[in-house]
């Protein structure tokens, strides 16, 4: 009942993006398409939830006061564990993401959940959380990202879906757009919520 | 004091077991990793220049490898890579020559330039563009050149245009320089 509400909770109601707004760069950065929203989506869910249950594993050996770069040395790690098996197994999709993907080290709603959960809870729980975080992380993206493509490009995931008579308007896909897009989609949210 | 040791101790501990795992992961896909780079541009050689069956290492230009492609014995060309920083990012160029300096096909192999602008060079309408021009017209058509360049994206045609055309005139002089029309020196 619990794990439930520990991962729903990421989707919408405590949103990474939306709500806390947590990791605003790459999700600036990687939105001009859905297929790098959904690549980036995966592989820092990935390591958010790595780093959840290793968390909540050894945060009983870990001194108070030394937790931060404790945290920071166990997520660093799970990115290039990640980078490196990408880059082997995955060559395509890491030519995309290659740019990104050192950017999940400095995405804070990994080091924040890891701070504001993981260190508090156990191992279920703080899986749960990661999952659905990193799914709601994942969401954002892709809504982001297929706005933009759909305005920028006049297409979705590669697909044309907008007549070829639109004109597509490229400041969506550039960084204006990225501001604006997740601007309007954060006001949306919170008239929602009222 | 001895809580302080503790402190340091316990960050040694994570540290060593981190490191150990990453040194663990990079053992096994290092040479996976440098076998596809290395395949990416043996791929990326043969399609600038389909008619090789064999490549000869002929200099290093810009941290790469250029090659003599043969056909048997025969030199049918030469490849090199291209590389300048464009707007946004490091853009290299897979380029194939044919004996008498014109570009056969060139291949984007890596760039990072804006996506919707600078990044349509990997487009395969670009690059058809460039085959069969030699060098004098490695300029983009505002500059006097024969190279349309890409809606919006200037300095991304500009850079691929004049990393070739460097490139090309630094292989000139190292085939004249190393005498290879001959065609007997290619063992090495």
């Amino acid at each position: 009942m619990s794990m439930i509400k520990e991962f729903s909770k990421g989707l919408i109601k405590e949103n990474p993006v939306f709500i806390m707004a947590l990791g605003l760069c790459p999700t600036l950065a990687v939105t001009t398409s859905v297929q790098n929203a959904i690549g980036m989506g995966i592989a820092a869910t990935f390591v958010l939830v790595c780093s959840n249950v290793i968390i909540s594993l050894i945060k009983n050996f870990i001194p108070t006061k030394i937790r931060i770069p404790s945290y920071i040395v166990v997520i660093a790690s799970f990115v290039t564990i990640v980078d490196l098996v990408m880059h082997a197994y995955f060559p395509m999709l890491h030519k995309n993401l290659g740019l990104f993907i050192p950017l999940i080290v400095v995405n804070c709603i990994i080091l924040g959940r890891a701070e504001a959960f993981a260190g508090k809870n156990n191992v279920i729980k703080s899986l749960a959380d990661g999952v659905g975080m990193g799914f709601g992380f994942t969401l954002a993206l892709i809504v982001i990202g297929g706005i933009r493509e759909i305005i920028g490009a006049g297409q979705f995931l590669g697909y044309n879906v907008l007549p070829l008579s639109y004109k597509p308007v490229l400041a969506a896909i550039l960084s204006p757009g990225a501001f604006l897009v997740m601007g309007l989609l954060m006001g949306l949210m919170k008239l929602l919520k009222k | 004091m001895k809580y302080y040791i503790r402190l340091g101790f316990v960050l040694l501990v994570i540290a060593v077991i981190s490191s150990g795992i990453l040194a663990y992961v990079n053992s096994i896909t290092k040479p996976i990793i440098d076998e596809n780079k290395r395949r990416e541009k043996e791929e990326a050689r043969k399609e600038v220049l389909p008619q090789a069956t064999s490549f000869d290492s002929l200099t290093f230009l810009n941290g790469e490898t250029a090659y003599i492609a043969l056909d048997r014995d025969k030199i049918v060309g030469y490849t090199f890579v291209a590389s300048l920083y464009g707007y946004s990012s490091e853009v290299k160029t897979m380029v194939g020559l044919d004996t008498l300096f014109h570009i056969t096909r060139i291949k984007i192999i890596e760039q990072q330039e804006t996506p919707g602008l600078g990044a349509n060079c990997s487009k395969s309408e670009f690059q058809e563009q460039f085959s069969g021009k030699d060098k004098t017209e490695m300029q983009v058509d505002k500059d006097g050149g024969s190279i349309a360049s890409i809606t919006g994206a200037t300095i991304t045609t500009r850079t691929i245009a004049s990393s070739i055309r460097s490139g090309m005139e630094i292989m000139e002089k190292k085939i004249a320089e190393t005498d290879l029309q001959t065609g007997e020196e290619n063992e090495r």
